[in-house]
């Protein structure tokens, strides 16, 4: 098996560190791994998989739940009777032009690959949810992690002080958590479903922190000597999940917006989505593999020039802003920011104004790691109905997500002996867009 | 009074397919003026048996480049305005164009005249109503007035906007429920009243707003003012609460009349009073079409009835007993005439035997 890793510019500083990598190992404890209920294949290999974690790479996921227009973001088609009445404006890439409501990125167009060209055929919310999350079809009786869970796995650090996956999703409607399906809890979001920082974090006042070291101890020691006698996955799961609790408790800064300046924060705006894309910030900054803020609720079935009007304004100022701050970190080329929903909406206008749900001719967002910036790929027909240069469906997406974090997305997990690939057999990434 | 709202019925349905905003109508003739969502203004005789569409200015070169919002007669003039911020003045005859302007900075969101023809007013998403002389195109005032952000941090509307008929009076409406009445000749602000109930925010849910008021009109005494929307909606996803009404005393700021809806769902789009001041006519829709005529004297329903479509704009004909009204997909001519009192029944003539 070839192992093409994209990303590993040759520089000395990302070669492979055996001494490292075993010190990091026994430090997570390998037996916490191997207790899940699959193996990696990349295990075989274990220096690549150090390889990949060593590059630090991250994702973050803006999760536009509800379906957001393509025709009012990345594809518009002003002047079609579908087109709606927003125009399309140039960016700073000669030949891309996208709505107009979005003039912040068209500024930023160096960064972003756009593919107007899904056809994911699943146009109703759970299940084109359950599909853009997981990446392919649901199968009965195999709960397949979603995305945050497979890089959590592919891209976290045993030994990281600091949480692999952080959701955010704060509306009510359409929340829907993901999960790790059958990778296991160890790589469960931390959710975060009511404000900006988890709650009950907190060590309780009236524990010390030596007791709670000791009684972490004693969990530990009763629980290793349970484990032993049994041959259980769900017991290592669970006590992996366990071993980084004193993690996600050190991490409760992370999500103090008290801690940036005001500055920063104006600079996010004052609204829900702008704070928690700051929040996001600091995660990665920080070294969380990946983080998803959803920004519900897009499914204009009424009105859905006013509707995209307050939510992609938003869009396009909190996502330049997210850019702008990741690169002036230096952390862009590290971060993957994808736009994604379960699906886009309808070319046709109803009578309320509104367009309806829509998975045939859709589009999405790549920028930063891994991507060559001011590009797009695929096209749609005049007005936008159908697909008509380079369809593709979820799995390609997720494998040129893969590729561009220097994942191999053939690698195999393993359910007892059942091979289960990251995307399934035949599944090409999209070379066109990959930097 | 001639007419009988309860004999309201669609009597010529013209279809087209786009979405129909503006609607002005030569006095006596069938012969209206559309704004449509192909950025195009056509004249269209509605009386004629094969009604055509003639576009205005075409072949000019000069057109607009956005849905067209509204349109307006005054004078010579047709005057149109369009998301994209411009007005056209064409001549209503030769439908040529005279002038374009560059009105607004943002998407134009309705265009009216004042009864005597001498001015146009404007309204835009910049937050802005101008007023402009109707004959030369030279801005008269600027009206501020309006937040350009809601309480939420979102861009703002400004839908609409009324002369009052005697063009004293102007009014002007928002997204969360502002409206305020101007005096036309100075540009200074007379009164504000407040319809929140118009505007929805979901702070949990969904997270954005839907709604705003999208019609006003003065009575004929100029006394009341008549704003419409929606009410408050609970899944914003869809304009799924009843249009709704509220007709205020404006000097007193004192609603007189709140219709909360009773049937039909969705945006009151315009409204106009009686001339003789006994109702008022409202219509609009969400993805049905409604027209529903208030008494004046108790605020309760006289009538109303589905649209063959969602109404964006109609207006009265001058004996108020029919009107033409531009939707989605269609322009539709409405009647609502008293019936002829029955013919008396003769007497049976006598036979002979």
């Amino acid at each position: 098996m070839s192992h093409n890793f994209r990303g590993c510019c040759g520089s000395p500083d990302h070669g492979l560190n055996r001494r490292g990598f075993l010190g990091a190992t026994a430090a997570a404890g390998m037996g916490a791994l191997a207790a899940d209920m699959t193996v990696l294949s990349v295990l075989k290999d274990p220096l690549l998989a150090e390889e990949i974690k060593r590059q630090e790479k991250r994702v973050l996921l803006l999760w536009l739940a509800g379906g957001a227009s393509q025709l009012e973001t990345w594809d518009p088609k002003p002047g079609r009777p579908t087109g709606g009445p927003f125009r399309a404006i140039d960016t700073n890439v000669p030949g891309i032009r996208i709505s107009e409501l979005m003039p912040k990125l068209a500024q930023r167009q160096q960064h972003t690959a756009i593919i107007r060209s899904l056809n994911t055929k699943n146009a109703d919310h759970g299940g084109g949810t359950e599909l853009m999350e997981t990446g392919r079809p649901k199968e009965a009786g195999l709960a397949y992690p979603d995305l945050g869970a497979i890089l959590a796995r592919e891209l976290g650090r045993a030994d990281s002080p600091v949480p692999d996956y952080v959701s955010m999703y704060t509306s009510t409607e359409g929340r829907h958590k993901g999960g790790p399906g059958f990778l296991g809890a160890r790589y469960a979001p931390m959710f975060l479903d009511k404000g900006l920082a988890p709650e009950n974090i907190q060590r309780l006042d009236s524990i010390s922190d030596l007791d709670h070291q000791e009684r972490l101890d004693l969990r530990g020691l009763l629980s290793t000597r349970f484990a032993r006698a049994r041959e259980n996955s769900g017991i290592g799961s669970h006590n992996s999940a366990y071993s980084r609790v004193r993690g996600l408790m050190a991490s409760e800064k992370l999500f103090d917006l008290s801690q940036e300046s005001e500055a920063m924060r104006v600079k996010y705006g004052p609204t829900q989505f702008g704070q928690q894309a700051l929040v996001a910030r600091r995660l990665i900054e920080a070294g969380v593999p990946f983080v998803k803020v959803a920004r519900a609720w897009w499914d204009s079935h009424g009105q859905n020039f006013e509707t995209h009007l307050e939510l992609v304004t938003e869009l396009d100022h909190v996502m330049s802003t997210l850019l702008d701050d990741l690169g002036d970190r230096g952390l862009l080329e590290k971060t993957l920011v994808i736009t994604l929903g379960e699906f886009g909406r309808t070319p046709q206008i109803n009578p309320s104004l509104g367009r309806d749900h829509f998975a045939s001719a859709w589009s999405a967002s790549l920028s930063g790691c891994g991507i060559r910036g001011g590009t797009v790929y695929g096209k749609t027909d005049d007005d936008g109905i159908k697909v008509v240069e380079g369809e593709i469906g979820a799995e390609a997406l997720f494998a040129t997500i893969f590729n561009a974090l220097g994942i191999d997305h053939q690698k195999n997990y393993y359910l007892g002996a059942r091979p289960i690939p990251l995307t399934n057999p035949g599944t090409k990434p999209i070379p066109e867009v990959l930097a | 009074m001639t007419s009988d709202p309860t004999q309201l019925k669609a009597v010529k349905t013209i279809d087209r397919t786009g979405i129909h905003f503006g609607l002005a109508r030569v006095p006596g003739t069938g012969r209206v003026f559309v704004g449509s969502s192909d950025a195009k203004v056509y004249s269209v005789d509605m009386a004629a048996e094969k009604p055509e569409w003639k576009e205005l200015g075409g072949g000019s070169g000069i057109s607009h480049a956005g849905y067209v919002s509204g349109v307006a007669l005054a004078g010579p003039f047709v005057v149109s305005g369009a998301y994209d911020g411009n007005l056209i003045w064409w001549n209503s005859e030769t439908l040529e164009p005279v002038r374009k302007v560059a009105a607004h900075a943002k998407w134009l969101r309705g265009v009216t005249a004042s009864r005597d023809g001498r001015f146009i007013a404007s309204v835009s998403d910049d937050m802005l109503c101008k007023i402009w002389n109707a004959q030369t195109g030279e801005v008269v005032h600027v009206l501020g007035g309006h937040q350009p952000l809601t309480p939420n941090h979102y861009p703002s509307m400004l839908y609409a906007c009324a002369f009052s008929p005697d063009g004293r009076f102007l009014a002007t409406a928002d997204k969360v429920g502002h409206v305020v009445v101007w005096d036309t000749i100075a540009g200074t602000q007379l009164a504000a009243v407040e319809t929140p109930l118009m505007y929805t925010w979901d702070p949990k849910q969904r997270q954005h707003s839907i709604g705003g008021v999208r019609s006003v009109a003065f009575s004929h005494d100029s006394k009341l003012l008549a704003i419409g929307g929606t009410g408050q909606i609970n899944n914003i996803d869809h304009l799924e609460a009843l249009a709704r009404l509220e007709v205020f005393d404006w000097q007193q700021n004192k609603r007189v009349i709140e219709h909360a809806g009773d049937k039909h769902k969705g945006l009151v789009e315009h409204i106009e009073f009686s001339p003789a001041g006994d109702w008022l006519v409202s219509a609009g829709g969400d993805h049905e079409g409604f027209i529903k005529f208030l008494s004046l004297a108790d605020g309760k329903v006289l009538h109303q009835d589905k649209a063959p479509m969602h109404v964006h704009d109609f207006e009265l004909n001058e004996t108020c007993d029919g009107l033409y009204a531009a939707g989605h997909g269609k322009l539709v001519q409405f009647e609502f005439k008293t019936p002829a009192p029955p013919v008396p029944e003769q007497p049976a003539l006598p036979t002979e035997s």
